[in-house]
């Protein structure tokens, strides 16, 4: 084909808007007589609003209106259950909505002509609190007799519970020749993604309360800011401009449904920016998790049986902790077979910020003990990490620990042959610096489900549009995934381009608005460019065809249904989750300073099968950026709170990577392992190369010092404490 | 609500004292104002009703020799500080203390002054010219006057100086003589624009292998910078060996007080790697010495 895009690395559109400044995010939008928003978040923890005073803010210079609880009609929202009241405070109807249970909490927001007046008037407003006890340990708050936060979903905090269990745990234990414990802990990480939140809202020209605000899926968002307003999906709208990063940390609401409670009372715009602060304490953060974990090999080196326990710390909304739990299921036993094999999976409500989606869903924690256990085994038996990896692999037709094969093909294998090839593991020679430098490699390996799923019937929506008369002049692709920097918008150009055989820079894009385009599904799990990809390969084709079938404009629309998946059994976990992986293979050398405890990473080597890369340089980015993310996650960011509250709330106490903290080289090799549903077999991408980097630079600092660290991130005081050299 | 009301650009630190003493309301000197205007924005600091803008003010903004001793500047931005001549040959440790001091945009216009002005006691150049002797020249409405460094601090983000009548000009370092040097270094995560966990700066005069004088301060040792005088005492007059120094260290550990700060180092770990920095700073200040 003269067009052929797919497999070419073509320009971003987005690019020069970037990098020139012209691109408009939210923060950048306004509209004539357009008012501004400030929240007044909940100063505790956990308390009961026993009155919110508002006279004084009503007063105040420029204020046009001050909304409490009383003013929201469905006082409740969430994206997998409406557990979290929009404004906390007395009046609704729904019980309980009086009670703040995080920091994140909003209590009443203010609108005002200025943004200085209405920062100025939201420190008027008077709060009568009643504190409650306060829970911030999953384990305390999994207790009997522990106070419960949520009365109306039962009688116990625990809010999540999964059971995988597949063969005679006994028997398995009772032929492994070794056996490694461990417990590992997993840390909270916030998504510091560039843009803070922020949000202009207005009534359209059809008179439609129109948000737009960066999120990770328009429907969702729409579907939740209209049952919060008790009205109809189609009196709302929303549009995404230009958003500044997600990672899935907007996939739940954050300012769109108070702002369009402000433009339905006093219909003018109305426009809101969170700073750092408000966006750190503001949004969820990466669950927490507490892992146990028991697993058995014999001497020949085979996996026999592994059990493990992980406590999450939902924090005081659910979020997505279902969804992110279930991954962290399924995750927990590595791309291995293991015969017999037991995973119990909590999520418990406590009062900390709420749990969210972040890149990986559950997988990095997961895969930290899987893998940390796996390179133990293999010291323990004196065996090559990689080797025993490669003994134990997971294969076209072994079945997973949910009782079912895989859905082929299982690139595992190929993964870690080529990062051990690339890394020249085999050859690997310590090199001695410095008397108090020492030096390590590491190896880990993961893999990551495409989509949601779980019994959940995937779908995406998507329309093209052929013009022209003789030949074909105009191109426009319709679709409302969301571009959170990832490159999406991209690749849908270059599946239209390819299948109509028309030069990729000149499609047209029409993108995310709720108003005219079909469900896209989340910018999430890995999903877009195999959602999207398949959704506008087959509008393309439709389009194409009544083309040749001289129809002017030829117009399709296409719904990409992916197959079907079925949920956990209650006791067994027995489930055809997935219809698709995705796999993970990485080698990393890393320097430690037994003096200061400092972590280097000299090299990472990611071998990730994409099944097919689409854009071969935004694959590469993707997997540069997601080592970075994940070299913060093991090394750099140490969030700290204090009975609930952040106590590192600003960038400048939560550290995330810079320049000069980063690894110093990140060799990405591209496998293409075709996927028999993905558009040209691509597979998912986003999430892959964050999994194995922490266990991998775990066991880079053993190999380095002879120490196991089984809790992230691993920080100087913790790497000088493992080594005994502080208390 | 605006942060402030009226902004001055003096000419003269007399005029600028004038200026602060009579404002109408709430005035503060400004130079650099990469901490001022951050606290004013986020409200971590009451609007003002008159900023009194220091670079402009030609004696503020000198930085050179005057007699046996070096002069800067209060309001000379840290930048200049760390790439300057004279500073490289009479205060290394404060060129080196200077060239760490946040990331590069921001050194391009803060100021040593705005730096010692905030009175913590780890402060980069506060470090630094706490073991060269520094002096201060203050100015107030009776005229200057010349105050020991270490006496503008009271405690942890405490100045002695009176704010609302007072001004550093700058600061006076003796000249770097035959047989001395200095030197300035700093533990902290590699990212460049976060504060240090821990720093050091050591000034000494060597005789062939004997220590004639030295001075050693570690930040944060305590509520105002440390001046680790104890283990100064250890050493002086002593031959330079690992012996003398091991004794010096566990002077300086029985007088520092380190403390656990909840957002970026423990106490313990600080005590552990003060030993590693303070034997890296010396050495190399002893080295240049030679």
């Amino acid at each position: 084909m003269s067009n052929s895009s797919v497999g070419q690395s073509l320009p971003r559109p987005d690019a020069l808007g970037k990098v020139t400044g012209q691109t408009r995010f939210s923060g950048d939008l306004s509209r004539p007589g357009m008012l501004h928003m400030k929240i007044l978040f909940a100063d505790r923890p956990h308390a009961r609003v026993k009155h919110v005073e508002t006279g004084n803010a009503q007063a105040a210079p420029g204020v046009m209106a001050v909304f409490t609880a009383r003013d929201v009609p469905v006082n409740e929202y969430g994206l997998q259950i409406p557990d979290q009241p929009v404004l906390c405070g007395p009046g609704s109807d729904k019980p309980n909505t009086d009670i703040v249970r995080c920091m994140a909490d909003q209590i009443a927001v203010v609108v005002a002509r200025t943004e200085s007046e209405a920062e100025h008037a939201v420190k008027m407003i008077e709060v009568d609190y009643e504190d409650l006890p306060v829970l911030t340990d999953p384990l305390q708050a999994m207790k009997t007799d522990a106070p419960i936060l949520h009365p109306d979903r039962g009688d116990s905090n625990i809010c999540v519970h999964y059971k995988i269990h597949k063969g005679d745990m006994d028997a398995g234990f009772k032929s492994a020749d070794v056996i490694v414990e461990g417990e590992y802990h997993t840390p909270v990480q916030e998504h510091a993604y560039l843009q803070p939140e922020a949000g202009l809202a207005y009534l359209d020209e059809e008179g439609r309360i129109t948000v737009e605000a960066g999120g990770q899926w328009t429907n969702a968002d729409q579907s939740g800011i209209s049952h919060a307003l008790g009205m109809p999906d189609d009196r709302v709208r929303v549009i995404y401009p230009a958003i500044g990063g997600a990672f899935g940390g907007r996939e739940d609401l954050s300012v769109q449904i108070v702002l369009a409670l402000a433009v339905w009372k006093l219909q003018q715009p109305v426009k809101i920016i969170w700073s750092r602060r408000e966006s750190i304490v503001g949004h969820g953060k990466r669950h927490p998790i507490t892992i146990r974990a028991k697993w058995g090999a014999t001497r020949d080196g085979r996996l026999v049986a592994a059990e493990n326990e992980l406590i999450g710390d939902a924090g005081a909304y659910m979020y997505t902790s279902n969804k992110v739990l279930g991954n962290a299921a399924i995750t927990s036993s590595g791309p291995y077979f293991i015969p017999n094999f037991k995973t119990d999976v909590y999520g418990v409500y406590t009062n900390q910020l709420p749990s969210a989606a972040f890149r990986g869903f559950g997988a990095p924690q997961a895969l930290f003990m899987a893998e940390l256990q796996m390179n133990k085994l293999a010291e323990k038996l004196g065996m090559d990490p990689a080797e025993f990896r490669l003994n134990n692999a997971l294969q076209d037709g072994l079945t997973m620990n949910v009782g079912t094969p895989a859905p082929g093909p299982v690139s595992i294998i190929q993964c870690i042959h080529a990062a051990r090839e690339r890394f020249q593991w085999n050859k690997y020679r310590r090199r001695r610096t410095k008397p108090h430098i020492r030096r390590g490699r590491g190896f880990a390996a993961g893999f990551k489900n495409v989509g949601f799923s779980f019994g959940y019937q995937e779908n995406c929506w998507a329309k093209v549009e052929i013009h022209g008369d003789g030949d074909i002049e105009r191109v426009i692709v319709h679709h409302a995934g969301a571009e959170v920097g990832q490159g999406t918008h991209t690749v849908m150009r270059q599946v239209a381009a390819q299948v109509i055989d028309y030069p990729a820079e000149k499609i047209q894009l029409h993108t995310s608005d709720s108003a005219t385009q079909g469900n896209p599904g989340s910018a999430s799990a890995s999903r877009m460019t195999f959602m999207a990809g398949n959704a506008i390969k087959g509008a393309a084709e439709a389009a194409l065809a009544k083309w040749k079938t001289e129809e002017r404009p030829a117009i399709a629309e296409y719904k990409y249904l992916a197959p079907r998946t079925t949920p956990f059994d209650k006791e067994t976990g027995h489930s055809t989750p997935n219809f698709s992986y995705a796999y993970v293979a990485q080698a990393v050398e890393v320097e430690v300073d037994i003096e200061t405890g400092q972590v280097r990473v000299l090299r990472v080597v990611s071998a990730d099968d994409v099944g097919k890369a689409i854009n071969p340089d935004l694959v590469v980015a993707q997997i540069e950026g997601a080592i970075v993310q994940a070299h913060g996650y093991a090394v750099v960011e140490d969030y700290r709170t204090e009975n609930g509250r952040v106590l590192t709330d600003q960038l400048s106490t939560y550290l995330i990577p810079t320049i000069r903290d980063i690894p110093e080289k990140v060799d990405s090799v591209l496998v293409e392992v075709p996927d028999p549903n993905g558009p040209w077999g691509a597979r998912g991408l986003g999430e892959l190369p964050f999994l194995p980097l922490a266990p991998a630079i775990a066991a880079a600092i053993h190999d380095a010092t002879g120490v196991w660290i089984d809790e992230i991130p691993f920080t100087p005081e913790r790497v000088l404490r493992a080594l005994g050299r502080i208390r | 609500m605006t942060l402030w009301q009226n902004y001055l650009r003096p000419k003269t630190v007399a005029e600028a004292v004038d200026a602060l003493v009579h404002a109408p309301g709430p005035a503060l000197p400004i130079a650099g104002g990469t901490d001022l205007l951050l606290d004013l924005k986020q409200g971590r600091h009451a609007p003002v009703h008159t900023l009194i803008d220091l670079t402009f003010i030609p004696e503020m903004t000198l930085l050179e020799l005057r007699g046996d001793e070096l002069f800067i500047g209060a309001a000379v931005p840290v930048n200049r500080i760390a790439l300057d001549p004279l500073t490289g040959r009479h205060a290394q440790a404060l060129a080196e203390a200077c060239n760490l001091i946040a990331g590069p945009q921001v050194r391009n216009t803060a100021t040593l002054g705005g730096n010692v002005a905030h009175a913590l006691p780890a402060a980069d150049g506060t470090i630094a010219l706490t073991a060269l002797e520094a002096q201060a020249e203050v100015a107030g409405v009776s005229g200057t006057r010349r105050m020991p460094f270490t006496s503008l601090f009271l405690g942890p983000g405490k100045s002695a100086l009176d704010k609302s009548a007072e001004l550093i000009v700058g600061f006076y370092l003796p000249k770097t003589g035959k047989g001395q040097a200095s030197c300035f270094k700093r533990i902290m995560r590699p990212q460049g624009v976060a504060l240090p966990i821990l720093n050091c700066a050591v000034w000494l005069e060597r005789e062939k292998d004997i220590v004639k004088d030295v001075h050693i301060a570690v930040g944060p040792g305590g509520a105002t910078p440390f001046r680790a005088t104890e283990a100064e005492n250890t050493l002086h007059g002593q031959s330079f060996n690992s012996e003398t120094l091991t004794r010096t260290l566990e002077s300086l550990l029985g007088q520092a007080q380190f403390r656990t700060s909840a957002r970026r180092a423990s106490a313990d770990y600080r005590r552990h790697i003060v030993g590693g920095l303070f034997m890296n700073v010396i050495e190399t200040a002893w080295k240049r010495a030679e």
